[in-house]
């Protein structure tokens, strides 16, 4: 073990992966900028979802443009390597405030996002290949210790490994759902499309999808089956990019896969970016190991030892929840959990009071689409969206508002049923991490993880 | 590789190739119900544009009608114009459902069917014939209700309307308004109609993915919208008020003026909109690709009970169609009398409502946000 953590390897590859990082995460920025949705998801909405003990995060209004500038600059210099660290901390601290703006917003890549930049804080990226390197001599190295490689790597293998653990369950394998749902609706695609009306589909690309993730982890750090893999990881992903509409996310995950190729390759790519900048060779082959000081390092190897027991435990987080975890959502998100349920809602909420007044709300009153449709799916959010509720209807002269919801949600198929008591006043119910008794009980069971 | 590998490989291949092209020629889609562009044909050809062409006529009937009440206003002409009016705003609720592509591009609801007319604000637009009919505000004051008040609401008797358009001081202003309602309902009337004739029954057809902004995605929001919106809410959430304050409000239902007609225009809105759901022809008897059998083709069904989803949304319609059955054909004087009666309609209706909007956009995988978004 102690041996392990004294083995060095190309810094190159940490640097190419800076670099590659920084830039996706650029482009990123740059798109969701282009399409409007800081307005969208931002600024426009009156009212946000706060994550439960991070309601401090506020929206910030335009100010919103200006934490995406710095996300979006932060995010260059992380790949240019210029005041590296300063950069990663904005990186990783402007990024996550936005993620947790507005619950309706999350997605699991942007929370893969967050952890890789605050990986990137404490590792030593920018000794080579970087702006710090080129001007400060003392900071650059070809080598550096393997475990800050290592570290990324594992980080990937287990969000693969965890998003195929997520999909052995009934309704994936058994019944091919969601995707016995989703695929159809891509029959008009051309070549594949037709593919999509047969029967036997869904169920091979669950399976096939099942088993990739599972394996794919191992099969990119087994140096053998590396090649092959590195090919399964370009076409899975592009087949989710043409199937499913997830943004960036497939590039992201194929550009991450280079971390598992060996050093010489990365050295490699960075020879021939260097020559065609004429870089001299001084910076490309320094011929010297970044050394973690003696001080630092017991606090590294604390902050990853901590950061991985969390990462490998905290999905498992559901477990201490009695009823169906794709029904309750009770400790769903922040587990790599991708592409498992077609889940759709519709509520009504009525807002009612002491003295016999009574509405039936809008929810376009108040919400968005998007905040809408994620609403009417997930319990802690109908409970955060009756409270606003109680707030706006008391302020317009409600008598201590009472706030009842009808409820109606559609899980992988099954008919939809209530998922609300709508029999209980949600202006009394807390928000915690204890299970909301309110939610209906599944009445059916979904075997498996 | 070795050389017996590849051999054996492309053996296989070849042995494949073979067999695909003897045996099997061209394998066929399991299932010609999963088609959607065959879906929106027929509901193009045979549903949509020829409910608006059967609209068109009953329109053109109206304008006929209505400019011959204004060459001589008397009790004949305000006879005919009304029953033609009567028969344009029953053929309308055989449109107003279309609410996407070029109906809701030129919004032509809210200039066709904004109830209660604003009495005050017709008033005030017969007083000023330069006044908006763009604005969201004007809405009220055009369309079938406008006219609704003009033939039916203006005078407490057929004479005292009658004097209004002759005798009155303002009666040539108020005809002139009349000409006025009827000239922009046919100017936006034409912009929908031949658009459908146009270039955008192609763009409908051919664009047949499901994601935000291709032709099923908007048909099934537009067509899911329009239950919940404006047959539910308006026709009877509103009135009976079981949607505010448990207040009812008789003057809210449509074809107030008129009286009797509220009900005949309720049922034919909801008859319509069950046959667009069974792609029942608007050309034949017939039926033709439709929702129905794309969510029989996909398989959507109760998995408790094995029963399909378009056997359980026609059984829920059914049940609304009933409630609709028992209602007496003056709905405002229903919400006075017999509001139970109302308030039960909605109610049957909203099960529908969520049928439509969750169980359905579900199972067609109906995508109503644009975002990124990774299925969780």
């Amino acid at each position: 073990m102690l041996a392990y953590f004294n083995k060095y390897s190309p810094a190159a590859t940490l640097a190419l992966f800076r670099v590659i990082f920084g830039i996706m995460l650029f482009l990123s920025i740059c798109r969701f900028w282009a399409k409007g949705w800081i307005r969208d998801l931002y600024i426009l909405p009156k009212f946000h979802f706060a994550f439960y003990g991070f309601e401090f995060i506020r929206p910030l209004g335009e100010w919103t443009y200006f934490l995406f500038g710095i996300c979006a600059v932060a995010a260059l210099m992380v790949a240019l390597g210029v005041l590296y660290r300063f950069a990663a901390v904005m990186l990783f601290v402007s990024f996550t405030y936005i993620e947790l703006i507005d619950k309706s917003t999350y997605l699991n890549h942007y929370y893969f996002v967050s952890m890789v930049s605050f990986m990137l804080i404490f590792l030593p990226a920018h000794a080579s290949f970087s702006m710090d390197a080129y001007r400060n001599k003392r900071l650059l190295a070809d080598q550096l210790p393997s475990w800050c490689i290592d570290s990324i790597r594992l980080l990937v293998c287990i969000i693969y490994f965890y998003a195929g653990l997520a999909k052995l369950n009934s309704d994936w394998l058994l019944h091919a759902l969601p995707l016995k749902i989703w695929l159809p609706a891509k029959n008009d695609l051309p070549l594949i499309g037709s593919l999509f009306n047969y029967e036997w589909t869904p169920y091979f690309f669950s399976w096939a999808g099942c088993m990739y993730d599972l394996s794919i982890g191992f099969l990119l750090w087994n140096r053998k089956t590396r090649p092959l893999a590195f090919v399964s990881v370009i076409i899975f992903h592009l087949l989710t990019a043409i199937l499913f509409p997830i943004g960036m996310f497939p590039y992201i995950m194929i550009v991450t896969a280079f971390i598992f190729f060996p050093g010489e390759f990365h050295q490699k790519v960075i020879d021939t970016i260097s020559f065609a900048l004429s870089l001299p060779i001084q910076f490309i082959r320094p011929k010297r190991s970044y050394i973690v000081s003696s001080i630092t390092k017991p606090f590294l190897m604390a902050i990853f030892g901590l950061f991985f027991v969390f990462q490998i435990t905290f999905p498992f987080r559901y477990l201490l929840y009695s009823d169906e975890l794709f029904w309750t959502e009770e400790g769903y998100r922040f587990s790599w959990r991708v592409m498992l349920m077609e889940k759709a809602g519709y509520t009504q909420f009525t807002v009612t009071d002491a003295s016999g007044k009574k509405q039936i709300v809008n929810n376009n009153d108040f919400l968005t689409r998007l905040q809408e449709k994620m609403m009417s799916t997930q319990p802690d959010m109908i409970l955060q969206y009756a409270h606003m509720l109680r707030d706006h209807y008391a302020a317009a002269g409600f008598d201590s508002p009472q706030i009842y919801v009808d409820s109606y949600v559609a899980l992988n198929g099954r008919m939809g049923k209530p998922m609300i008591d709508p029999a209980v006043d949600l202006a009394r119910q807390t928000d915690s991490f204890q299970h909301k008794s309110w939610i209906i009980p599944f009445n059916d069971e979904i075997k498996g993880l | 590789m070795s050389m017996k590998n590849y051999l054996a490989i492309l053996l296989t291949m070849i042995f494949l190739g073979c067999s695909d092209s003897k045996e099997k020629p061209e394998p066929e889609p399991e299932d010609e119900g999963k088609d959607r562009k065959a879906m929106l044909t027929h509901i193009a050809d045979n549903i949509i544009i020829p409910s608006y062409d059967n609209f068109q006529v009953k329109f053109d009937l109206m304008v006929t009608k209505s400019n011959a009440f204004a060459a001589k206003p008397d009790a004949a002409t305000l006879t005919e114009f009304r029953a033609a009016w009567v028969d344009a705003y029953t053929a309308w609720q055989k449109v107003e459902l279309f609410d996407f592509g070029p109906g809701e591009k030129h919004t032509i609801r809210n200039f066709f069917n904004i109830y209660p007319a604003s009495e005050q604000g017709i008033n005030a637009s017969i007083a000023d014939p330069n006044a908006s009919m763009e604005t969201p505000d004007s809405y009220p004051k055009q369309g079938f209700p406008a006219l609704d008040y003009l033939i039916n609401g203006i005078g407490a008797t057929d004479a005292a309307i009658i004097a209004q358009y002759t005798t009155a001081p303002n009666a040539a202003a108020k005809l002139a308004y009349i000409k006025r309602v009827t000239e922009r309902m046919d100017s936006i009337l034409d912009k929908v109609t031949s658009e459908w004739k146009g270039a955008y029954k192609e763009t409908f057809i051919t664009k047949t993915g499901l994601d935000i902004g291709s032709s099923t995605s908007l048909l099934v929001n537009g067509y899911v919208l329009h239950y919940e919106r404006y047959i539910r809410s308006g026709k009877f959430g509103i009135p009976s008020g079981a949607m505010l304050n448990g207040v009812p409000a008789p003057e809210k239902v449509e074809a107030f003026y008129k009286k009797d007609i509220s009900l005949t225009l309720a049922k034919t809105a909801h008859q319509a909109y069950i046959a667009f759901f069974n792609g029942k022809s608007v050309r034949t008897d017939g039926t033709g690709p439709s929702l129905k059998t794309y969510l029989d083709a996909l398989g959507a069904k109760d998995s408790s009970t094995g029963k399909s989803l378009t056997e359980l949304l026609n059984a829920q319609f059914e049940a609304s169609q009933t409630k609709l059955n028992a209602l007496k054909p003056n709905l405002s004087e229903e919400v006075k009398t017999n509001n139970q009666a109302m308030k039960d309609t909605y109610n049957e209706m909203q099960k529908a409502v969520r049928m439509l909007k969750v169980d359905m956009t579900s199972a067609m995988s109906i995508t109503i946000t644009y975002t990124d978004n990774d299925g969780d």
